[in-house]
């Protein structure tokens, strides 16, 4: 348990088109779907048993949360209010795609309580948006980052993807100051990543979709940090940038740090300190669990000590703090400096991390290859 | 009782001997023909598949000849491989004659020329036969020819065959009852019976296979082996039909097999001779020369849990394989293993396949090595077949190689590609003899250990499968030895270091560093690959480091499909050998130990 304040995720699964690169648990559906859906949803909110922390962020993600109408929206929030601990004024997270936005529209979220908009603008150029089969264009994706900037949210936040196949760094770059050229207060750069499964993956099979070779995806991986960095933008992991720092997501920072956080939704994940446990992924076999007044879970995993040691380091050394060996010390009783010592000289002297005291820092070189730091720890 | 022959059969591999054996069981009424199964000798799954004879097989036939009487003919298989020559002599030590048999199309080749020497060596009779007459590339006068002017046997004494048509059988075992000669015998003297053989049976312990010379052995007789002075009591004598037949006695002449309580292989001094320990006879028989490995490797188990199995199949595979020798290893790189001593190649891969089918092994070699002489500065002389016990280079004075002496057959036009391949492989001394038709023996002395790295294999492709070897070891000559270090950032892999002759080590050394950096996954920091001799870096190559290796996002649910990827990822590590922090898979060892191409 946790006296830190938790954080409330809502997975909302519709997608008026899904996206040729995307492999979350999105699904199309008409406005009866959807209102079906708010329906469940609610009845899981009311469903689930006491949770044993207070909650200061909610965070709607999908999917596109913003094709829900508004006042679904403040149901659920209001619901949510009632149901569970919250702080006073919990800080409201909502994904909104460019074609959803209008001054109306985010005038309603506002007064919900949205405090951060999180746009999918993804690219500046038609053609890229046309590759990642986005709806908008580029016009609406300037209109839609001026109206939430009009509309007076505290964060506004615009989520881009990069290392198309084909694109060069400087044609990366030349996107970033279109981004920066709009004064968004948070940025989140995902470098485009062919899961399996998607559309994307099996043009890759049939050799018609060539992803960029690693030289050019690191190139432009170091691009996006030192660029965003010069332009104000200090990087806080490896896909988030925040041009101040109470811009930060407070929310995802939840999922890096071992604070507890409970998913509602289809897919959704949750964590209480010690267990991790997950909903069931598509949105009927979820609907149908709930209309049995059964938890609509997945499955969990508790984990040990090691899983969450290990978890602690996968996830630090995705961030700018690092990993905190000494907090690491007094958690786990591992010495992560002691027993990889040599490891630690080899990584900083090929320029993978920095030392601070006893925190382990990933340079932007080291973010760039974090997956793999984290295993060739020893412990 | 004149009326037993022993006799053995002595071929080129592959030209039919194992198939003519079957062919002599079938016509004696050995074995009904529903049982008859084709290479029935060789029961070995690898003998059938490669249609070699690894271990010799003894059998005793019952014939009846054209003069009305009927001969008990003990026929004693032999292995046609050159590595396996120490069994090939047993065999014919307890023969008074051999069939000599060549192949109608193929010829006189290296081995039956090897063989033919190794038969006169003991005296024996001999009828040539030529076998596969049936075949339309068979050329019987040529062939003829050549066994009058290459072995000088008398033309007029050829027996011609199709074993595989059951032609000509009645006149080999003609053949065998009328020249070739009956054992001198001499029951009243005390006993003397010759060791050839012995193989190990799960219900019998050791099942020895013998050739009594004089006296006569029963059940309940004590024994001594006069070399090694062991003493055991006969349990039963009896013999060799396609099972084991138990008999009163063995009596002077005959072949057959003693169970005494014997529980290894390892316990018989194969060659030795048994006489009874309460008459012993005054001298042991002569000529027995011990079968000692030329060519060694270490063996490693994939994963070090089945170090246990491979120290069990060892132990199992020994029963039955007295030429093998080993003893504990290991490597930092590669864990526990052992330091297996061989006949030669054929050996060594017979035995690496054995345990992998057998026992289900998956197994690491590495690279063969001969026994090298090395004499030190303070005088003294040590061996070293393992690079791991090579001393410090300023203490050597100077080193010795084995040498030997091989004999390539092939058509006339080979010559030179044949001439240019030993001088590659620092071949000295390379003479050639015509032989009949256009054919052309080819002697030169070479390093054993050049002809470890492929050379058959380049033999064979150079000459388009027409060019046969044979090898014996001549002597130690001296060398200038080196030993090459595969260093992976900077600290030596142990278990790939390897001894060579100085003009070949860089081309070795660039093979495996090569292979290495294809086989090694990139690593969070660059990785050099470098070959050396001491201090002296001979070949390099690089492994860069990975640059972009993190996925975008990372949320709720993707963190424990994360933390799941790296456990596995650090599963498979485990797995792994690392060397100077570099985590080095098992398919690079495979592919730098598997592929023994200089080229």
């Amino acid at each position: 348990m946790s006296d830190r304040h938790a954080g409330l995720y809502l997975h909302v699964p519709f997608c008026a088109r899904v996206c040729p690169y995307c492999d979350f648990a999105v699904r199309t559906g008409n406005a009866a779907k959807r209102r079906a859906y708010v329906e469940s949803l609610l009845a899981e909110i009311d469903l689930f048993g006491e949770y044993p922390c207070t909650f200061d962020t909610v965070y709607f993600g999908g999917g596109t949360p913003s094709c829900l109408e508004p006042s679904d929206l403040k149901r659920i929030v209001e619901r949510v209010r009632e149901r569970f601990a919250m702080v006073d004024e919990p800080w409201i997270f909502l994904e909104a795609n460019p074609e959803d936005v209008t001054p109306e529209r985010a005038g309603a979220w506002k007064r919900i309580g949205v405090r951060t908009v999180s746009l999918g603008i993804q690219s500046f150029d038609l053609d890229e948006l046309a590759f990642l089969g986005r709806q908008h264009t580029v016009e609406q994706a300037r209109d839609s980052i001026r109206i939430v900037q009009d509309t007076g949210f505290h964060t506004v936040s615009i989520d881009l993807i990069y290392g198309l196949p084909g694109q060069s760094t400087d044609a990366w770059r030349r996107r970033l100051d279109s981004a920066i050229e709009t004064a968004p207060d948070h940025l989140a750069c995902y470098q485009l990543t062919i899961h399996d499964g998607t559309r994307f993956a099996l043009l890759e099979k049939r050799g018609e979709l060539i992803q960029l070779p690693e030289a050019g995806q690191a190139s432009a991986f170091r691009a996006t940090h030192e660029h965003l960095n010069a332009a104000g933008y200090t990087g806080y992991e490896v896909s988030a940038f925040a041009g101040a720092e109470e811009y930060r997501s407070r929310h995802n920072q939840k999922y890096w740090n071992h604070t507890p956080y409970l998913g509602l939704g289809p897919s959704a994940h949750s964590f209480d300190g010690r267990k991790r446990w997950w909903n069931l992924r598509k949105t009927d076999p979820w609907q149908q669990a709930i209309e049995r007044g059964a938890p609509p879970i997945d499955n969990e995993e508790t984990l040990s000590s090691r899983d969450l040691l290990l978890e602690t380091l996968m996830t630090g050394l995705r961030t700018y703090r690092g990993v905190d060996c000494a907090a690491a010390k007094q958690r786990f009783d591992t010495d992560l400096l002691a027993t990889n010592k040599e490891l630690v000289e080899r990584l900083r002297a090929n320029g993978l991390i920095k030392l601070h005291r006893d925190r382990v820092i990933p340079t932007i070189d080291g973010l760039a290859v974090a997956d793999s730091l984290a295993g060739m720890f020893r412990f | 009782m004149s009326n037993i022959r022993n006799f053995c059969i002595i071929a080129h591999i592959d030209h039919g001997k194992s198939t003519l054996a079957d062919r002599l069981i079938q016509h004696c009424g050995g074995v009904e023909d529903r049982k008859f199964r084709d290479q029935i000798l060789d029961s070995m799954d690898i003998e059938r598949e490669r249609g070699i004879t690894i271990k010799s097989n003894t059998i005793t036939l019952e014939y009846t000849a054209k003069d009305g009487k009927t001969y008990k003919l003990n026929l004693i298989d032999t292995p046609g491989h050159v590595d396996f020559s120490h069994e090939v002599r047993r065999s014919l030590m307890s023969c008074e004659g051999a069939l000599l048999l060549v192949d109608a199309s193929q010829g006189v080749e290296a081995q039956t020329v090897a063989n033919l020497y190794l038969a006169l060596e003991y005296d024996l009779d001999l009828v040539p036969v030529i076998n596969k007459i049936d075949l339309p590339a068979a050329d019987i006068d040529r062939v003829k020819d050549e066994i009058e002017s290459d072995l000088g046997l008398d033309p007029d004494d050829v027996v011609c065959c199709s074993a595989k048509q059951a032609q000509g059988i009645e006149e080999i075992l003609e053949a065998i009852v009328q020249k070739l000669p009956a054992p001198e015998q001499d029951a009243d003297a005390s006993p003397r019976a010759l060791v050839f053989d012995a193989q190990y049976d799960a219900y019998r312990g050791v099942v020895l296979y013998c050739r009594v010379k004089e006296g006569s052995l029963r059940a309940g007789q004590t024994i001594r082996f006069m070399n090694s002075g062991k003493e055991y009591t006969l349990e039963e004598v009896g013999t060799l039909h396609l099972a084991r037949e138990p008999q009163k006695e063995l009596g002077s002449g005959e072949v057959g097999y003693l169970l005494a309580g014997i529980k290894t292989v390892r316990d018989v001094a194969i060659g030795d001779t048994l006489t009874d320990a309460a008459n012993p006879a005054s001298e042991p028989l002569p000529g027995y020369k011990e079968a000692k490995p030329v060519v060694f490797s270490s063996i490693y188990p994939m994963t070090s849990d089945e170090y246990p199995e491979l120290v069990k199949a060892l132990d199992k595979l020994v029963l039955n394989d007295a030429a093998l020798t080993f003893d504990k290893d290991s490597s930092a790189a590669l864990g526990y293993g052992f330091r297996c001593g061989f006949l030669g190649l054929l050996h060594l891969e017979v035995v690496q396949e054995r345990l992998q089918r057998e026992y289900g092994l998956s197994l690491l070699l590495s690279a063969p090595s001969v026994r090298y002489h090395v004499t030190l500065e303070n005088g003294s002389e040590i061996s070293v077949d393992n690079p791991s016990y090579y001393p410090d280079p300023s203490t050597i004075a100077g080193a010795e190689e084995p040498c030997i002496r091989g004999s390539v057959m092939i058509p006339e036009r080979y010559i030179g590609t044949v001439m240019e391949l030993c001088r590659e492989r620092r071949g000295e001394n390379i003479q050639f003899n015509y032989l009949a038709q256009g054919r052309v023996e080819l002697t030169a002395e070479l390093p054993l250990a050049e002809v470890l790295f492929d050379f058959y294999d380049r033999l064979k492709s150079s000459t388009q499968g027409y060019g046969s070897f044979d090898y014996e070891v001549l002597d130690y000559r001296p060398t200038d030895l080196v030993k090459i270090d595969i260093l992976v950032n900077g600290e030596p892999v142990d278990a790939l270091a390897q001894l060579a002759h100085r003009d070949r080590a860089r081309m070795r050394a660039l093979h495996y560093c090569d292979r290495l950096s294809e086989n090694i996954p990139k690593h969070q920091f660059k990785i050099a690959i470098q070959g050396a001799i001491g201090g002296k870096i001979i070949a390099r190559s690089n492994i860069a480091a990975l640059r972009k290796d993190v996925t975008a996002k990372c949320y709720g649910g993707d963190i424990t499909r994360k933390r799941k990827l790296l456990e596995k990822q650090k599963e498979g590590k485990k797995r792994m050998k690392t060397v100077g922090m570099v985590d080095i898979p098992q398919k690079a060892f495979v592919a730098v130990l598997k592929t023994d191409t200089d080229s």
